[in-house]
């Protein structure tokens, strides 16, 4: 994990202001930072999207691929996960540094979305048990100033929104024999419902409290956070321990209360934001990645 | 290319012929008696067996059983550290590994690590971490085996006792012990330390409020040192099984330190009175 030097004076600095409400760069404590959001930034896939927040920069990428349904579940399609963590971001990732941070990042993405109502599975599936859609979720982290797992949950529903999978039909020849006919037109795609798709909070505990979408600085201080994935109406999809040190079941508690809120606040927006980007059409300015 | 005639070609992947076995019984009910006899709702967690030093090569080591749920659990360590590049060597460093058994599970498994078996290994390392005292091991590695032979469900609960234990009983200096304990919400009710089949029914018909919940717990220091839980569960639900979890952890414990007793006493004998 990408982390900083940071010394006991300024550990001291960090903590007594957290315990007063104040952070180092003027945010409370249940204040995210500065986030910027745009969709359909690379043209190769079905839908992408990239989100900085303060300085951490992850892209995501979309791809829908033809595949068969897993044996158990011959009636749903699946998401694939995958989070690269590039060495652009810190030399600590060059080679198979990051290996360990993209598992873990992986893994705990499997989790959030291991339920029956985040993404509406049974849409992806052509006919059961044969041929279904499989979503290919790529992460690259482009900069890590900490608070990854917001950042990526954040990208994911915005590219989830924006994923166009086209429309295909299935037609039986006289021998019962199966083809799948791909549309002519490229506007006839499939939309997904990403109502309920979970957004992570990421709650650091700072001394006594607790904060928000913690920098490396913060991070530095604190001996183990909670994360916590919810829904637009509340739900908890998953609910992790990370870190080094251990919690107070008190503590506990209130993390989730507060994840929970935070998290709630955070979809209305978000779909807000979404909905109003994707009515700009083709009128919308594109940003890329040096606005 | 001739053909080889004697040789019949499989197909390049198979499945277990179980799968595709038609099950009209899978979904569990979801109310009166759990199959193996324990009531619902209740902290009633499978009566656990545990023994300390089985295997003599380790510096310690564990081996739980809870119903069919068989684990074991080597340490090895302190010893140098095989990574020299480590920037901080004031403090020691703990690695974990867990793995299943091939044939621990209804389906083949691979000797393989895969991604399921790394992201326990995980848990199980940030579980355990807060209870060593590393900084007492500067320059040093603790390495901590853990091997399922059985998966009969809560594998990640019994495997964070386990290896707990097993560290106990290498000697290495320890705040606490580490208890483990899950819990499966199945609609409004729940049940403690699920069974495999119990772990994997999700057929019931009320799909809101279903997920499972593992917590490792500190006992004695009243501190949390691991939390896990996945499925679609509301806050209340949440908050209402960590304390569940914890009293579970709490049933659990007289066994342990039972335990770990019984191998301190065959370790090191009292003087006999005469």
């Amino acid at each position: 994990m990408a982390t900083v030097q940071v010394s006991e004076a300024e550990k001291v600095y960090i903590l007594h202001g957290i315990r007063d409400d104040l952070r180092v760069d003027g945010r409370g404590c249940e204040d995210y930072r500065h986030t910027e959001i745009e969709t359909d930034v690379v043209s190769n896939t079905d839908g992408s999207a990239k989100v900085t927040l303060g300085h951490t920069a992850v892209l995501v990428g979309i791809k829908a691929d033809l595949g068969k349904p897993k044996p158990m579940l011959p009636k749903e399609g699946y998401l694939e996960f995958f989070v690269d963590c590039s060495a652009n971001a810190t030399p600590e990732f060059e080679g198979r540094g990051g290996e360990e941070l993209g598992t873990e990042l992986s893994n705990t993405l499997y989790k959030v979305f291991n339920n029956k109502h985040s993404v509406d599975l049974k849409s992806l599936c052509i006919s059961p048990g044969e041929h279904c859609w499989v979503l290919y979720v790529d992460v690259l982290l482009l900069q890590c100033d900490g608070n990854l797992y917001d950042a990526i949950s954040i990208a994911i529903k915005a590219a989830l929104f924006s994923t166009k999978i086209p429309k295909v039909h299935i037609s039986a020849d006289e021998e019962g024999a199966k083809e799948i006919e791909l549309s002519d037109d490229p506007y006839d795609c499939m939309r997904l419902n990403v109502e309920n798709v979970p957004c992570i909070v990421t709650l650091c505990k700072v001394g006594h409290r607790h904060v928000v979408d913690a920098t490396l600085q913060e991070k530095a201080c604190s001996v183990a956070s909670l994360i916590i994935s919810v829904t637009q109406k509340g739900t908890v999809t998953c609910m992790r321990k990370v870190g080094g040190g251990s919690l107070d079941p008190e503590s506990i508690f209130e993390m989730t209360e507060a994840g929970k809120r935070v998290g709630k606040a955070l979809h209305a927006p978000l779909m807000d934001l979404l909905q109003q980007e994707e009515r700009l059409g083709t009128k919308r300015q594109k940003v890329g990645f040096l606005g | 290319m001739p053909t080889d005639t004697k040789r019949v070609r499989g197909p390049e992947v198979s499945q277990s012929p179980l799968l595709f076995v038609s099950k009209p019984a899978t979904a569990l009910p979801s109310h009166g008696p759990r199959t193996d006899g324990r009531p619902r709702d209740q902290v009633d967690v499978r009566p656990v067996f545990v023994r300390c030093g089985l295997v003599s090569q380790a510096k310690g080591s564990a081996y739980i059983e809870a119903g069919n749920t068989k684990l074991m659990s080597c340490v090895y360590g302190p010893r140098e550290t095989e990574r020299k590049d480590e920037t901080d060597m004031k403090c020691g460093r703990l690695t974990t590994d867990m793995r299943f058994a091939p044939f621990s599970c209804p389906e083949r498994g691979s000797w393989i690590q895969g991604s399921q078996d790394k992201d326990l290994s995980l848990m199980l390392h940030e579980s355990l971490q807060p209870a060593v005292c590393l900084h007492k091991y500067p320059r040093s590695q603790i390495e901590v085996n853990v091997m399922v032979l059985e998966n009969s469900g809560s594998v990640l609960a019994h495997a964070v006792t386990c290896a707990s234990l097993a560290l106990a009983d290498a000697g290495i200096e320890m705040y606490d012990l580490v208890l483990g304990c899950a819990v499966r919400q199945d609609g409004s009710s729940y049940v403690v330390d699920p069974t495999y089949k119990e772990e994997n029914s999700c057929s019931s018909a009320s799909s809101e409020n279903q997920g499972g919940l593992t917590v490792a717990f500190l006992p004695s220091l009243n501190q949390i040192s691991g939390l896990q839980s996945d499925g679609e569960m509301t806050e209340e639900t949440l908050t209402a099984g960590v304390r569940t979890c914890i009293e579970g952890c709490y049933k659990i414990y007289p066994v342990i330190q039972q335990a770990l007793a019984k191998a301190v006493r065959r370790a090191a004998p009292p003087p006999s009175e005469s």
